[in-house]
């Protein structure tokens, strides 16, 4: 009769109480990335990777697939705005600026493509890892922007290309996945399928914007009720998106990008979602690193490191090529080039998407990006940090 | 070090510098933009000049010498037209005011320039502080002693250049109470406020030579006065005002100088005394403090008077001197507003009483100055 009162020995403690040790271990490791001078969100995904299954195996796949609603979250509140920051009036001012997002993307696709089909990958897995390669991470180049208060030229265009090229990549990969597998369902589905994504997530977003804009006229979105509000909202969103099977990352982008356009206010809240923000940031690193076993990335390294290198180049070529005609230096082209390395939660989001989806296939395409996404997503917010600091665009007196 | 010659100029012609704010437009702070914005201006054909300034936020507009108030609109016009392509193509805001109303002076950086760098190490965080925006007018002189007697005289005018220029009353995201918080800043200076009581370029001359063998100062750059010489254009440099919020008021502001100045030189009806300068730093706090509302003691006379007021009686006194120069219609314009109360302050302050919060002002004044004749 009392067993249910008194503790049981040993001690047994709930899932939750793994899940804090784990959190506070990254938030430790974060830290001592601070110190060492490397960006925090190195030092989350590092410890990611080892309490994955790649080291000490505290989380696996599974709860990648059970807490994707948080991942979902947070990147649907830093794309929500991260779309903010993407003002549609200067593309009309300056279209080099999309001219320079054009290229790097275009010249990232074809360089991906071009060289894993020349070291002999087959033809539909080199063209959706090029989708992916496309995309920069736009949870990376947020907390790192932000933990420099950084501001500038290189950071305001770091900030517009990787909301287009994460749109981009988004957009071309379910094309292509669909596409590649229209023989099973017939082509009119392989056509149909990303139409009703791209306007449907048109159509969300539109949705998203006129809520939020009548919200804005209720309650201040900087305040914390405003904050609770804006949360929720995404929140409500995410439920219609997953129900209506869109892609959780294009509405909340394009909603941010309307907002700014109707309403050019500065739309302020606390930085980063305040701590709301940080605790999803280093949740969703935690997670990022339960994918990758040692078996996979092993299978996928080489490959990936063709399509890193291929994708540094295109990048680079990209804003080299249309940088200064947009109105920078050199410096900052190239600056701007290597800020957009990182690759991170969403493109592994979009593999295991597809894994769902097509299983064969997603085993194949798993080991490459997780390959990638390890790499860049250590190393990438090391590069967009140097860029940001040489570019000299921190504001928190950081200097190479 | 010595002084260089004062090379004479054009009597009454004059030319106008802006120091302009250079904001971002998601959260309208401060942004270090001012490279960029000179290499995109460097491609453009605009009269006059665009430089940079201490940081890198800010830059600094001037026209070529003018005769009179319509060109100095004309060639600012141009500027500001060329300016707001540039700033439109780089995503930024540019915009006028006495202070930025928010931004965090440990943020800014100092521009790459050995000038910039050596002040920024000689002041410490004072030049930092320094990022604050004024509009500086020049008068040409036909000679130095003129030069000296227009600046002594001007220097009673300097509460009404202070309460019609003032658009400073936000400092660091609070309400300073002030309306020309700006002058505060340039007041740590070691050598700000006026300059001494010389009445003949010779006695200046000696004063500068003193100062220099003191080893304080190397050139009349390193005076922060009120007015000075600047000997090497043949002109007396006003440097108190606030950059309004529109060229077309900071045009307004030049030509009351010029008019000013037109009276001076002509009816010289002043006799200058050492002791006008008793009442100097009190009229200048009162208008700094509280715009037309302050109190302006006269120094010959002591009577306590608004500075309003006293601004009404010049506009009477310059009248003809206005008409003469043309610029009776921009003075007109600028009479009214004194009449109505308004000036930039009291429009940034109201909106910002009004629930406005600060960002959203910054971009309205960017709307106000980058849209032009809108006023």
């Amino acid at each position: 009769m009392d067993l249910l009162i008194w503790p049981e020995w040993p001690l047994r403690f709930g899932a939750l109480f793994h899940v804090a040790v784990a959190l506070v271990l990254t938030a430790l490791t974060g830290e001592a990335g601070r110190r060492l001078g490397v960006p925090r969100v190195t030092g989350y995904a590092v410890a990611g990777l080892v309490l994955g299954p790649l080291l000490l195996g505290w989380f696996d796949a599974s709860d990648l697939a059970s807490y994707r609603s948080v991942l979902d979250l947070t990147l649907a509140l830093l794309l929500f705005e991260l779309g903010i920051r993407l003002d549609l009036r200067w593309f009309a001012a300056n279209p080099w600026v999309v001219a320079t997002s054009l290229a790097e993307i275009a010249l990232t696709f074809i360089l991906s493509f071009g060289a894993l089909w020349a070291i002999g990958t087959t033809g539909g897995l080199a063209l959706a890892v090029a989708a992916i390669a496309v995309g920069t991470s736009p949870v990376i180049v947020m907390h790192v922007t932000s933990e420099l208060r950084a501001a500038g030229q290189t950071t305001d265009r770091l900030l517009a290309l990787c909301a287009l090229n994460a749109a981009c990549s988004v957009i071309l990969f379910k094309l292509l996945v669909g596409g590649l597998h229209g023989v099973h369902g017939g082509w009119h589905l392989a056509l149909l399928h990303p139409l009703y994504l791209l306007v449907g997530s048109i159509l969300a977003g539109a949705l998203i914007a006129g809520a939020y804009t009548a919200l804005r006229k209720v309650v201040d979105p900087a305040s914390e009720q405003g904050l609770v509000a804006t949360v929720a909202l995404l929140l409500a969103a995410l439920a219609v998106l997953t129900a209506l099977r869109l892609p959780a990352a294009l509405a909340p982008l394009i909603a941010g990008a309307l907002i700014k356009w109707y309403d050019p206010r500065p739309h302020l809240w606390p930085q980063q979602f305040g701590s709301v923000g940080g605790v999803l940031v280093i949740v969703t690193f935690m997670l990022a690193g339960s994918a990758a076993t040692s078996g996979q990335v092993f299978a996928g390294v080489g490959v990936a490191l063709v399509a890193i290198a291929a994708r540094v180049l295109g990048k680079l070529g990209g804003t080299m090529a249309f940088g200064p005609a947009s109105g920078l230096d050199l410096r900052k082209s190239l600056a701007l080039g290597v800020a957009l390395m990182p690759l991170s939660v969403l493109a592994l989001l979009l593999a295991e998407d597809v894994r769902q989806l097509y299983p064969a296939f997603g085993d194949r395409l798993m080991p490459v990006v997780l390959a990638m996404t390890i790499v860049l997503s250590v190393l990438g917010p090391i590069a967009t940090r140097w860029a940001l600091v040489r570019a000299r665009e921190s504001r928190t007196g950081e200097t190479s | 070090m010595s002084l260089e010659a004062f090379a004479p100029s054009r009597a009454l012609s004059m030319g106008v510098e802006l120091e302009l704010q250079l904001v971002g437009t998601h959260d309208y702070d401060l942004v270090a933009s001012a490279e960029d914005l000179l290499r995109m201006m460097a491609r453009s054909e605009v009269p006059g000049d665009v430089k940079p300034e201490m940081t890198c936020s800010m830059i600094e507009v001037s026209t070529d010498v003018c005769n009179d108030h319509a060109a100095i609109l004309e060639q600012l016009e141009a500027l500001r037209g060329a300016l707001t392509d540039a700033a439109r193509k780089l995503n930024i805001g540019i915009c006028g005011g006495g202070t930025h109303g928010f931004q965090d002076w440990t943020e800014r950086r100092i521009f790459d320039q050995p000038r910039f760098h050596y002040l920024s190490d000689l002041y410490g965080y004072l030049a930092k502080q320094f990022t604050v925006f004024g509009q500086h007018v020049h008068i040409g002189c036909p000679g130095p002693d003129v030069a000296l007697y227009l600046l002594h005289g001007l220097s009673r005018y300097i509460p009404h250049l202070i309460a019609l220029s003032a658009s400073s009353p936000y400092v660091q995201g609070k309400d300073t109470g002030f309306q020309s918080a700006r002058l505060n800043s340039v007041f740590a200076f070691p050598l700000s406020g006026r300059a001494p009581f010389v009445e003949t370029w010779r006695d200046f001359e000696s004063y500068f030579s003193k100062m220099s063998d003191t080893g304080v100062v190397n050139s009349m750059k390193d005076f922060y006065w009120d007015i000075r010489p600047k000997p090497e254009y043949g002109t007396i440099e006003v440097r108190v005002m606030d950059t309004p919020l529109t060229v077309r008021r900071a045009a307004a502001i030049a030509a009351y100088i010029q008019a000013l100045a037109r009276y001076l030189m002509i009816e010289r009806p002043i006799r200058l005394a050492e002791d006008d300068y008793l009442v100097y730093t009190f009229n200048r706090f009162q208008a700094c403090r509280f715009g037309y509302a302050g109190v302006y003691v006269h120094p010959e006379t002591h009577e306590h008077r608004s500075v309003a007021d006293e601004i009404e009686a010049s506009f009477a006194l310059i009248e003809q001197h206005a008409i003469e120069l043309g610029s009776d219609g921009a003075l007109a314009e600028l009479l009214q507003d004194v009449r109505s109360g308004r000036n930039d302050a009291a429009w940034l302050r109201d909106r910002h009483t009004g629930g406005m919060p600060l960002p959203e002002l910054v971009m309205a004044q960017c709307t106000r100055w980058m849209g032009g004749e809108a006023v």
